[in-house]
């Protein structure tokens, strides 16, 4: 209720639209829209396959958009994953705190400042519907190498799959820092346990590999035509900058928006989460598992992420580990709020609440301060220009447009080199030096700059006649690389410059397009898994799992008597 | 102390050693963010080089409170002049520029003073320049300060230019937006000098293209290496190497580059200029003075702009033609002005000339394109 009351009314105001990803999502789902068993997407990078990237919340949102169109679709999506996370995250602090504390982790995660930081700001839609479906997984998954459940490792692997459909990297990164733990979690319960409900860590091992086995199988599969594009077309690009891997001390401004704004109140919380998670033998891989996300999530801030992740280190953005770190030390949370609300009463009531809210609203309120887009402006008249009069025969690049770059491509038929997934490009001009979207080149300096240059040298090979401008920083390059301004539209803020001789365009990267039966497989399994998963998750499961509801939560007496301390 | 304790002892040690260690010993994404030292947290520096690099990494990261306050000579000018002479006064390259990179050479030191060369490497939207300065480091109690030899900007004093420019003006039948289906013949245009070499990084493809027509022109150029089977080898276009707009009569050299081939696997190449009529005008004028050669070593062409027209012209791009003693054209190079060419107020320019080249050089030419701020259209 909670989750619905607060983020309902932000869905309907479409808020995330502001964010820096949502219409990135969306225009992967306008293709699924009209073409779900066909993934190669020429609108983007003169032609890519949407095989680079997991497709399952995009075809959640194509699918919904029959109904309510694409805007409200993404939002209904996003709203059911948050709606998700709250009860993945009571049933994942089950694992470890009685249900009074499991609810408050719960409670707490719809105030998360990281879940609406990424909603609202980031707009990463795959690690935020990903992440409760494997939150979900995690209870199968301990059922399973606790008491060897058949149906629990076909939940498990089933929810795990559709996981990794939804956002592959959640799950890579997700088994180390959420399922090492609850294994920990099954070799010590096993051990404290009477003889009769002990499993061996021979069999804990052989039910781990065969679970790991059996998904990694699933995935292979699932996920084919991505496996098969990584590996014809290996990664290969000068790593892209992203200041989530600055020093959050030596770079405040990144510190507080990579970690201030998501963890909000949370940071007054940690030394009590890592008091009472060392405190309780049970909660120790938890706090672990919670410490190692929150050291790789702090981004160049410590050696830690650079040293673990080598080369990934400047792959990745780290944001998304802090999500993790946050989801992970919720269990602990809401055991460290059953204490201090059993201690003050209606005054640690009313400070959390106070607290919570605040975080919430910080982190949703970023989205406006610090938003995606210096200045929100319709792309429509642009989108017109390109559709009329055979404009669209030839490719266009914008510039100083954003995450607007994504919209357009939904309303326009024209088609572009430049591109927002960055994983998805193939083009030299593009991956070679180290520049994201040439529609940003600026804000990436001599990379992007170099990026853009090499784009307008070679317009012609790519039919590349228009440049529509929105920043006229950008004026002189075009002015002396012969491109001339043609047409001026928005009451002037945007200006069209062509380029004279420019051939047509003519449909390009033919040989990275993926066979038919791949994108079969694409429209099918992905999707079909998450059906599975909603059918299977009904399935009935006796309850024997985890914290049992009489454990209920530690008093604090008991907690500093060390009743069950080490 | 039991486990418990302990662990979480441990555990916030750790953390506050790594914390420690990651901001005295940053790895490098977190270096370049802080703009290439350590960012917020710099301490009074002991050396002059540490002023100079402390000063570098202010203006990277446009810290421009904190790079005046260190100055030892901020007395002698305002904080605006400060930020003025590294940004420009008028709007130009320099006004958005981002600094890629510096270097400080030191020349002497004693020990209460320092004399250093900055080197400065910005970024701009048409390519990357250099700023080079000399700098004096002072010494000040236990810390160095650098003394900024700031460039003042040159007022001109209040007078009337009178403009008799020639120009021309094109009336099209269409809605003029698609400026290159034009209802009219194109200007006559003509290459008419073409000379490929083989360099270190592949093939230049030089030469120069007159407009014989009457009207202006907008021009470019495009060249195809064909191997011995006739296949296309590759195949690029002079961007920004020209200048673009030819007024009647008027000839631009040109570069076209072909990185990563070779000469000898090329049996010919096919050129295709190219010209649109345009609107066009001879404004605004700009004078090329003081034009000389500096033989090798470190051969280069250097000469002063000066922006004849009442306007201020805010890049300016110039293109040299060096010609041997026959007059073959035999290197083509080009320099973008990084300061706004206000009226009446020369800017230096400065091209370099490759050493095998610059021993042949016997003549040379130079053309200037210019791009004002609203004018394109």
């Amino acid at each position: 209720m909670a989750a619905v009351a607060i983020h309902l009314p932000l869905m309907l105001m479409q808020l995330p639209l502001k964010s820096y990803d949502t219409n990135f999502h969306i225009f992967f789902a306008s293709h699924y829209v009209h073409h779900w068993f066909d993934p190669w997407n020429p609108k983007w990078f003169a032609g890519f396959s949407q095989t680079t990237y997991p497709p399952l919340p995009q075809q959640w949102v194509a699918l919904v958009s029959w109904v309510c169109g694409l805007n409200m679709a993404y939002m209904a999506v996003q709203l059911a994953a948050i709606l998700l996370l709250a009860i993945g995250v009571y049933r994942f602090s089950r694992l470890w705190v009685g249900p009074r504390a499991a609810s408050y982790a719960a409670l707490a995660s719809v105030f998360l400042g990281n879940e609406s930081f990424l909603v609202y700001s980031a707009g990463q839609l795959s690690t935020t519907f990903a992440a409760p479906i494997y939150l979900n997984a995690l209870p199968f998954f301990f059922d399973w190498l606790r008491y060897g459940k058949w149906r629990s490792l076909l939940k498990a692997s089933v929810l795990l799959v559709a996981a990794a459909a939804a956002h592959h990297a959640t799950l890579i990164f997700g088994s180390a820092f959420f399922a090492l733990p609850v294994i920990a979690l099954v070799l010590m319960e096993s051990s404290e346990s009477e003889s009769d409900e002990k499993t061996s860590v021979q069999a804990v091992i052989a039910r781990t590999v065969m679970l790991t086995v059996l998904v990694g199988a699933a995935i292979a599969v699932v996920l084919l035509p991505y496996w098969i594009g990584l590996i014809r077309y290996p990664i290969t690009q000068t790593p892209i900058p992203h200041p989530s891997r600055a020093s959050y001390i030596l770079s405040p401004q990144w510190g507080l928006n990579y970690f201030i704004v998501p963890y909000g109140a949370l940071i007054l919380a940690l030394p009590f989460i890592v008091i009472r998670g060392a405190a309780v033998t049970r909660l120790r891989p938890l706090l672990l598992g919670f410490w190692v996300a929150f050291l790789v999530g702090l981004g160049g801030t410590t050696p830690v992420g650079k040293v673990l992740l080598g080369r990934a280190f400047e792959v990745l953005t780290f944001e998304r580990f802090s999500y993790w770190a946050a989801l992970l030390a919720l269990p602990i949370l809401g055991l460290v709020l059953v204490e201090f609300i059993d201690r003050f009463r209606l005054k640690a009531a009313i400070a959390t609440a106070l607290l919570a809210a605040s975080t919430c609203a910080l982190a949703v309120a970023w989205s406006s301060i610090r938003p995606a887009d210096a200045a929100n402006f319709d792309v429509a008249s642009v989108a017109l220009w390109l559709n009329r009069d055979g404009h669209d025969r030839f490719r266009y690049v914008t510039l100083g447009f954003g995450s607007k770059l994504s919209r357009l491509a939904i309303m326009t038929d024209a088609t572009s080199v430049d591109g927002e997934s960055n994983s998805s490009r193939m083009l030299p001009e593009l991956t070679k030096f180290g520049g994201a979207a040439l529609t940003s080149s600026k804000y990436f300096a001599k990379p992007g700059l170099d990026s853009l240059r090499a784009m307008l040298a070679h317009a012609d090979r790519y039919g590349l006649k228009w440049v529509i401008v929105r920043d006229s920083y950008y004026d002189p390059l075009l002015y002396f690389a012969g491109w001339r301004q043609v047409d001026e539209l928005d009451d002037k803020t945007i200006t069209v410059w062509g380029k004279d001789g420019v051939p047509p365009a003519t449909p390009m990267n033919a040989s990275q397009m993926p066979p038919h039966w791949q994108g079969v497989l694409w429209g099918t399994l992905p999707f079909g898994f998450s059906i599975l998963a909603l059918l299977v998750i009904f399935l009935p499961e006796e309850r024997t799992r985890g914290f049992r509801d009489d454990d209920v939560s530690l008093s604090r007496e008991q907690a500093l008597n060390g009743e069950v301390l080490s | 102390m039991n486990k418990g304790r302990l662990l979480a002892a441990g555990i916030a040690v750790a953390t506050l050693l790594l914390l420690v260690i990651g901001t005295m010993w940053p790895v490098t994404s977190a270096v370049a963010y802080a703009g290439g030292g350590q960012g917020d947290l710099l301490v009074a520096p002991s050396t002059p080089e540490a002023a100079a690099n402390d000063l570098g990494t202010q203006i990277r990261l446009h810290a421009w409170d904190k790079a005046y306050s260190s100055l030892a000579n901020k007395a002698e000018f305002t904080q605006d002049q400060f930020i003025h002479d590294l940004t420009g006064y008028a709007l130009s390259l320099r006004t958005y520029a981002t600094l890629d990179g510096f270097e400080v050479q030191p020349l002497h030191q004693t020990a209460n003073d320092a004399d250093m060369i900055m080197k400065l490497r910005w970024s701009t939207v048409v390519g990357t320049f250099e700023d080079k300065r000399n700098v004096h480091a002072t010494r000040s109690g236990d810390h160095w300060a650098v003394n900024w030899p700031i460039v003042p900007e040159q007022h001109v004093p209040p007078q009337v230019i009178p403009v008799n420019y020639l120009r021309w003006d094109v009336i099209t039948s269409g809605s003029g937006d698609d400026w290159g289906a034009q209802d009219v013949e194109a200007p006559h245009v003509r290459i008419v000098d073409m000379h490929p070499v083989n360099r270190a990084d592949g093939v230049v493809v030089m030469g120069e293209l007159l407009n014989e027509d009457v009207i202006p022109a907008y021009v470019s150029v495009r060249s195809t290496l064909l191997a011995k089977n006739g296949s296309v080898l590759d195949s690029e276009g002079s961007f920004d190497m020209i200048s673009h707009t030819l007024l009647p009569k008027q000839v631009t050299p040109f570069v076209i580059r072909f990185p990563g081939v070779d000469l000898s696997d090329v049996a010919s190449i096919r050129m295709q200029p190219l010209s649109v009529l345009v609107s066009a005008s001879a404004d605004p004028v700009i004078e090329v003075l003081n034009q000389q050669y500096n033989a090798p070593p470190g051969a280069s062409l250097t000469g002063q702009l000066s922006n004849q027209s009442g306007q201020t012209v805010n890049v300016a791009h110039v293109i040299s033609s060096f010609y041997d003693k026959n007059g073959q054209l035999i290197w083509v190079a080009g320099q973008y002005i990084d300061r706004a060419l206000q009226p009446q107020t020369p800017v230096d320019f400065h091209i370099s000339v490759p050493e095998d080249i610059a021993r042949n050089v016997n003549t040379e030419r130079t053309v200037v394109s210019t791009y004002v701020l609203g004018g394109s259209l």
